[in-house]
């Protein structure tokens, strides 16, 4: 008999796993298919030795506090997923940049706090600094109002009244930066974070950069206490609290159709499953290569076609035989970059671009056991960066000579003993994101946020750019683009929507 | 500073981004996309870890009466066409049916890295009392028969970064297996690291691949061969078990790693020995425990376990029952009752078996226990290192297709 539920969603992502979360809390028969033996895509955790390593999240945007809770708190909480947050303490971040113009800031968490460390480093700069984060409140404001006409905003009231929004959201960071008057080198400091969206702040666009800029300013920065593997769990644990299922080594083949072009279930495990509507955590490159060409619109195709891919990392995780004070890291997040601008840090990736050092244990004292500490060193790569002659044989040396370098060059940069430490060292490269998330190249970020494919211009495509009847989109490859954040968001609108769509049907 | 001007910017640039981006779309072919193993990374990923490697005994070579060592070579007509690259101590675990009994086991590969780009794996095997799998291969396995095995799996591997220059290899029986491999890796230059390899036996005809070693040592001065025999008295041959003198005797100036694989009780014997070195952790690494039985004989045990229970298995939406002895693993009652489950170290630390409790109670020893922190929030077990404590009902993947 074949087998029929309400929602198939295919991938246990972030996205993937907000989303099916929501279908079953809304009593929908909801079945949940991961190729893998563990949820979580990148939001998981490996062990070596004596250490649990965090395999991917740096820090949680727009979470917030009990208190003061911001959206993606909301969204565990109001699914009843209890997650032990933790939070970064005093500054946010610290910021090195080798070489001419450089600067080594470490940069204050509150609206307050951030202008005045600016102020501090570059003199005068505050209040044009103090403006660029006033633009946020506008942009939510203009969000409001276009949320308000079902997306069909009157075109004065938005000129007369929004057009500070429409100016951020129509231009990139830089542009908006240089109108407002920031200096080159305050630019070059607030634009640190670029690296968490993948693309050069000259290309991105300022609305989606200041979202997250704005938030990581007023609530700082959150993570789980047992790293991402928890965040994923207790997602888990709500589907199958409220019956739904969750099969792991189940991996997804194909995708069915009905012969009016509608997705009517998937193959997995050679057997075929049947639901109203499938949500897809998978990038659409791999679902239409799963799919029948004649099925797939041609404007989804053409977009597929156009759309480059978004970075992905090189990562090297380091479980060290000594305390974070005896290895002299007090920062839990630094930024270290062979150039303070993010064009040419983008540009010189791999060589001496930009690479970020995480120090658990400076948030989470005990993540690691006594007089043990843990480093986690990230490098935004693309995948098409992996030279084409690497061979398997190969491989190996190319991660060791890859950790050796930035563990070297972290040494010096911070005046720190690394090497000798090392009790357990775990190297990954877009070839390690390519076999667990079998993305196209190993981006972990979906499709690039280009210029032209930013978030503001990807919400109006929506409806014309995933025309599938019955299949649903979520994660990173989605409108809002990459990040934990993100991808729990999207995965949350979407289980909702489709939970709304096949309840108000029933 | 100058003063903030937004003004300087036209809003009017906005309603242009929709348009340009329906231009680029339009301006793109509605062609078939490329398949993701066009793309480098996605082609190494595939390369470097092959879901299921397909393989067929191509050779057997006997060593004394009690062990053979099997050539693999890959079954291109079940879709294997090359073998999979590996690091020096890695394993394959290899799936069974014995009977009714569907399971799987990890073995060293003992051949080189080297040598599967010649076109062949190679696992020595060593009969053991009641050993179910390594008795079942030494006497079934034939030139022809077809094999199914994992990727090569497994840490037990040399690290230049973390590692000495120089590794005193210690091994008991058939925990030879991964040296050979890395004094055959090191010799062809894959590795970069001195050998000094202490190998127990009982007697020097127990001791295997002697010829081969003696070959290595003469070829390559970055390895070195010391048997230590137990029972037996031979000039060239240390004699008595590997102690800390013996580890002291062999050892060079400054630091050494010491990578550890053998049986049980050479790791319990062993162990105590290296802890009068006072050597730091990073410097002492061990091969996987092996399959941990008779729980009951930990502090920590409950008393008055009854001696079976009832199994509820989900797997994929199906559900069975099974009755489970309380001193056998979880994942042993599986296999034994027809039901394939995943499993890859066997050992409580490579997680593949990770399963849910749905419901009652279990007991993982703590030497074994490879679980992540959330896990034990979430009461998620790793059934090769769980023995029921009540009835349980338990979630467990579907072994991949």
């Amino acid at each position: 008999m074949d087998k029929m539920f309400d929602v198939i969603v295919v991938g246990a992502g972030n996205g993937g796993l907000a989303a099916a979360a929501n279908t079953a809390k809304e009593g929908l028969n909801t079945l949940l298919l991961e190729k893998h033996n563990i949820p979580g895509g990148c939001a998981t955790s490996f062990r070596r030795g004596r250490f649990e390593f965090e395999p991917s999240l740096h820090e949680l945007c727009s979470v917030g506090t009990a208190e003061r809770p911001n959206v993606v708190y909301k969204v565990f909480d109001d699914l009843g997923a209890k997650i032990n947050w933790e939070y970064e303490k005093g500054h946010i971040f610290r910021s090195i940049s080798k070489g001419e113009n450089g600067f080594d800031v470490r940069v204050n968490a509150g609206i307050e706090g951030f202008c005045e460390s600016l102020e501090k480093e570059v003199p005068g700069c505050k209040e044009n600094v103090r403006a660029l984060l006033a633009l946020k409140p506008k942009i939510a404001a203009a969000i409001d109002y276009i949320y308000a006409t079902k997306g069909n905003p009157n075109g004065l009231v938005m000129l007369l009244k929004h057009a500070d929004f429409m100016r951020a959201a129509g231009h990139s960071v830089e542009e908006v930066m240089t109108a407002l008057g920031i200096p080159e080198k305050a630019q070059n400091i607030i634009c640190t974070y670029w690296g968490y969206l993948g693309v050069p702040t000259d290309e991105l666009n300022c609305m989606h950069f200041l979202n997250m800029l704005y938030d990581y300013v007023v609530d700082g920065a959150a993570m789980p206490r047992h790293r991402s593997h928890e965040l994923s769990l207790a997602l888990i644990d709500v589907i199958q609290k409220h019956g739904g299922q969750v099969w792991y080594n189940s991996e997804v083949t194909e995708f069915l159709y009905k012969e009016d072009g509608s997705v009517c279930g998937v193959v997995a495990n050679g057997e075929k499953l049947y639901a109203k509507e499938v949500i897809s955590n998978v990038i659409p490159h791999n679902v239409f290569n799963m799919s029948e060409t004649k099925y797939i619109p041609e404007q989804n195709l053409k977009l597929a076609n156009a759309r480059e891919f978004g970075i992905s990392v090189a990562t090297v995780y380091l479980g060290l035989d000594c305390t974070i004070e005896e290895l002299g890291m007090t920062d839990y997040t630094v930024f270290i970059s062979g150039n303070p601008n993010p064009r040419v840090q983008n540009d010189t990736r791999a060589e001496d671009g930009l690479y970020i050092v995480n120090s658990l244990n400076n948030v989470i004292p005990d993540s690691s056991e006594p007089g043990t500490c843990t480093m986690f060193f990230t490098i935004p790569v693309y995948g098409h960066d992996v030279p084409k002659d690497l061979t398997p044989q190969g491989y190996k040396k190319y991660k060791n000579d890859l950790a050796k370098k930035y563990i070297e060059d972290a040494e010096k940069v911070l005046g720190i003993s690394i090497m000798p430490h090392i009790e357990e060292i775990s190297v990954a490269t877009p070839v390690t994101f390519a076999r667990y998330l079998g993305t196209p190249e190993g981006t972990i970020y979906g499709y690039k946020l280009s210029g032209w494919d930013n978030l503001m211009a990807r919400t109006a495509g929506e409806k014309n750019d995933y025309a599938i009847p019955g299949l649903s989109f979520c994660g990173g490859h989605y409108i809002r683009g990459d990040g934990y954040s993100c991808a729990y968001i999207m995965g949350d609108t979407i289980g909702k929507r489709v939970a709304k769509r096949l309840k108000g049907g029933a | 500073m100058a003063r903030p001007k937004l003004s300087k910017l036209n809003p009017m640039d906005f309603t242009k981004m929709t348009p340009a981006r329906q231009a680029k779309i339009e301006a793109a072919p509605a062609k078939a996309l490329p398949p993701t193993d066009s793309y480098k990374p996605n082609q190494l990923a595939n390369a470097l870890h092959p879901e299921i490697q397909y393989l067929k005994v191509s050779k057997i070579v006997e060593h004394g009466k009690d062990a053979k060592s099997y050539w693999l070579e890959p079954n291109a007509e079940k879709g294997t066409t090359a073998l999979a690259w590996f690091s020096a101590g890695q394993y394959l675990s290899i799936s069974l049916e014995i009977g009714n009994i569907k399971l799987s086991r990890p073995y060293s590969l003992s051949s080189s890295p080297r040598e599967s780009m010649e076109g062949h794996y190679m696992l020595t095997i060593k009969r053991v009392k009641d050993g179910l799998a390594s008795n079942y291969i030494l006497d079934n396995w034939k030139v022809g028969t077809e094999v199914t095995a994992s990727e090569p799996l497994g840490v037990f591997t040399y690290e230049p970064l973390r590692d000495a220059d120089t590794v005193i290899g210690i091994a008991g029986g058939s925990g030879i297996t991964p040296f050979r491999s890395l004094a055959k890796a090191i010799a062809d230059g894959d590795e970069d690291a001195n050998l000094i390899l202490l190998y127990g036996s009982r007697t020097l005809d127990d001791a295997i691949f002697q010829e081969e070693f003696k070959a290595l040592e003469k070829s390559c001065d970055k390895f070195k061969l010391v048997n230590v025999l137990s029972d037996e008295t031979d000039a060239t041959c240390e004699k008595g078990f590997i102690t800390a003198e013996l580890i002291k005797k062999y050892a060079p100036e400054g630091n050494y790693s010491l990578f550890l694989c053998g049986p049980q009780a050479m790791y319990e014997f062993v162990d105590k020995e290296i802890a009068t070195l006072g050597l730091r952790r990073k410097f002492v690494r061990h091969e996987l425990f092996g399959e941990y039985f008779n729980p009951s004989k930990e502090a920590d045990y409950p008393a008055n376990v009854a001696p079976e229970f009832k199994v509820t298995v989900r797997i994929a939406g199906n559900e069975t029952t099974i009755t489970a002895p309380a001193d056998t693993s979880l994942l042993r009652s599986l296999e034994a009752n027809g039901i394939a489950a995943p499993a890859h170290c066997r050992s409580g630390e490579c997680g593949w078996c990770h399963s849910r409790l749905v419901s009652g109670e279990v007991y993982t020893p703590k030497s074994v226990d490879g679980r992540r922190e959330a896990d034990l929030i979430y009461g998620y077990i790793h059934p090769c290192c769980a023995f029921p404590l009540s009835d349980v009902t338990i979630e467990v993947p579907p072994v991949r297709k």
